[in-house]
């Protein structure tokens, strides 16, 4: 950002044919952050879970990337970052199984195996964040994430019912060995946001939040969940007491990430400003 | 400088009261009514473990039951791990099931009543773990799925926390029911303060799912007096009762209906956990032979009301304690967790079905023979 601040303001006093080209490689770049990332506009909603009283959650405008971080884009973060490689990463960033399925010479990904398009998962909650500070950005935090996923729409209470079943039968049945692509499940929000249910468990930022101060998620947390005729309930249950249960150096192979981002709308504005 | 001298030995002071106090609350063991309680915290680690998945001299498979062979109490060693298995519950109807140590239900655990308990316990749904190839090591348990293996138990991952609940233990469940991540394991003591027969389950929310997908078992506590007809007994079988909900997946595989377990409206109704187990391998007995069965409604949902056809249950313990003495009893009602320990006189040569008399059940499944051959 910084350096684009700097090339826009040094740009007003090069030739024309110099601010042609920082432009253009401005558009390349917004084109790119486009296809990657939406604009989640800023509002609020109601937590799934029962046991969370009281105002609806309020969630500020953020970007959010709009697959989760695939096998490629992470062996590229590790070609830039050596110290997250599996054999050089410190334990405490880790347990045992982080990138167990990179096979290849170095634990490099098989592609032929892991496929290229193919959420990364086997990564820590640390690696994760360290991926999405290197990509300018951050893990979403739970209420973001949580948000974004009920950005949806559906017809009919029955399509609603239809969905639940459908994700509940998804957390007992997920092959892990055999993950899709990102953007192969069909499932997409209102502002095009994909796969947020039924390929992956994902991180965010706040892996272990309090829900509630009444509220464990340990053995006898029952009931209550059900009961909202809300699509994402039964769901989301599962996934908030999942999230409960990790620890920051857990990695398994259900488990990716997305990132968000703050400001990446400061290269459209000085655009627009510049312009 | 007085002052913040009283003040800093009285945090001093504060700290360690508190830290006792925790210590105190964690690990002092007591006793009532000859009863222990207290145990020390569970502990929660990562190792490197990747032995058999059930390690414990007196587990067994279903309807097994390694009998006590020790005089007084014993401390047990025992281990029960996590695995993800895909197995077949009834006639091509096979489904990734959530398991303590590889089969639904679990491994029968056998103890007496004042017995401790160390268990340990590996979260390793995220591990392709073979349960079926003989092993040195181990439980008997190992041994005979290895022998017997009806349910087609393949390895599979399906990562998820877990917990364990023993009906059978009497602990802090936020300490030691408490969930764990795969690749974690867990680690504490109990004691079997009652006898009886009790379930087994994970406790991690949703509970239903976790059980309905194959978490549970059984743990036989034996009275430390015995039962009445401890001298007269010629067989001791355990029997499971417990429900699935399945509906057939996107391929071979059948998976949990989310819908059909909230509506309490089962798939299959099992005994010891497939479909026709106990008629294609019937409990063996002889005319004129007491046969006890530890009988178990492990759920999730559904009650049992347990009959053996052409038999009448001639005592009955609810719960299976000697105090509970029931004779007399044409069915045992039971509730979702719930046991009985059964005697019964098998009369004459023939076949006995052991059946749910609730008949839309046994429909779905929950029948076993009992195969009695000529009195000896
Ligand atoms: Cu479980």
């Amino acid at each position: 950002m910084k350096l684009l601040t700097n090339i826009a303001s040094v740009a007003t006093v090069l030739s024309r044919w110099t601010i042609m080209v920082a432009l253009l490689s401005f558009a390349a770049d917004i084109a790119w952050a486009q296809q990657n990332r939406v604009l989640v506009p800023s509002g609020s909603f109601h937590s799934v879970m029962p046991e969370v009283e009281g105002e609806a959650v309020k969630v500020n405008t953020f970007y959010l990337d709009v697959t989760a971080v695939t096998n490629e884009k992470f062996e590229k973060f590790l070609d830039q970052n050596k110290n997250w490689q599996p054999n050089e990463v410190p334990a405490v960033f880790t347990n045992k199984g982080y990138l167990k399925h990179w096979k290849e010479e170095g634990q490099r990904p098989d592609y032929e195996d892991v496929g290229r398009e193919r959420p990364v998962t086997n990564v820590s909650w640390f690696a994760a964040n360290a991926y999405c500070q290197w990509a300018g950005g951050r893990l979403p935090t739970l209420n973001e994430w949580e948000y974004s996923a009920q950005l949806m729409d559906f017809d009919s209470s029955t399509e609603i019912n239809e969905f639940t079943t459908k994700l509940v039968s998804w957390y007992s049945s997920v092959d892990t060995k055999n993950i899709g692509e990102v953007g192969s499940t069909g499932i997409k929000t209102r502002v095009g946001v994909k796969d947020q249910f039924g390929l992956i468990m994902e991180w965010v930022e706040d892996f272990k939040p309090p829900v509630a101060d009444e509220l464990s998620l340990d053995c006898g947390t029952v009931g209550r969940m059900q009961q909202l005729g809300n699509a994402y309930s039964y769901a989301a249950s599962i996934r908030y007491i999942t999230r409960m249960s990790y620890n920051p150096r857990s990695s398994t192979s259900m488990i990716g990430f997305r990132c968000a981002y703050d400001d990446i709308d400061s290269k459209f504005k000085l655009e627009e400003e510049e312009l | 400088m007085n002052i913040s001298k009283i003040t800093l030995s009285f945090l001093i002071g504060l700290l360690f009261t508190g830290l006792a106090n925790f210590a105190y609350a964690q690990t002092e063991e007591y006793k009532l009514d000859g009863m222990t309680f207290g145990m020390p915290e569970a502990e929660v680690f990562t190792e490197d473990y990747d032995g058999p998945p059930v390690v414990g001299e007196y587990l067994t498979m279903l309807p097994n039951l390694k009998p006590l062979d020790y005089e007084g109490n014993k401390h047990h060693e025992v281990r029960i791990d996590i695995v993800a298995q895909e197995i077949e519950v009834a006639d091509g109807v096979k489904y990734k099931a959530w398991t303590f140590g590889g089969t639904v239900p679990g491994p029968v655990l056998h103890v007496k009543e004042g017995d401790k308990i160390t268990f340990v316990m590996k979260n390793r749904s995220d591990e392709e773990v073979t349960i079926t190839e003989p092993t040195k090591e181990g439980s008997p348990f190992m041994q005979q799925v290895a022998e017997n293996n009806f349910m087609k138990a393949q390895p599979g991952t399906m990562p998820m926390p877990h917990s364990m609940d023993f009906h059978a233990g009497t602990v802090a469940k936020d300490d030691k029911w408490r969930s764990i991540s795969p690749g974690e394991s867990i680690k504490f003591d109990w004691v079997a303060n009652y006898p009886g027969s009790y379930i087994y389950h994970c406790g991690t929310p949703s509970v239903l799912m976790h059980t309905a997908m194959g978490q549970h078992g059984v743990v036989v506590v034996s009275p430390k007096d015995g039962y009445g007809t401890d001298y007269e007994v010629d067989k001791e079988f355990v029997v499971v009762q417990s429900e699935y909900y399945l509906k057939k997946g996107a391929g071979d595989l059948y998976q949990y209906d989310f819908e059909a377990a909230q509506s309490v409206n089962p798939s299959h109704v099992v005994f010891n956990g497939h479909q026709t187990i106990l008629h294609d391998q019937p409990l063996e007995a002889n005319a004129g032979d007491r046969v006890r069965l530890h009988v178990s409604n492990n759920g999730p949902s559904g009650t049992s009301s347990f009959h053996v056809i052409g038999a009448i249950f001639d005592r009955v313990w609810l719960e299976g304690h000697p105090f509970n003495e029931m004779r007399g009893m044409q069915t045992v009602l039971l509730g979702a967790s719930s046991s009985a320990t059964i005697d019964f006189i098998v009369p004459e040569e023939g076949k006995y079905i052991l059946i749910d008399h609730e008949f839309a059940d046994a429909e779905k499944g929950a029948t076993g023979t009992l195969k009695a051959g000529p009195r000896k």
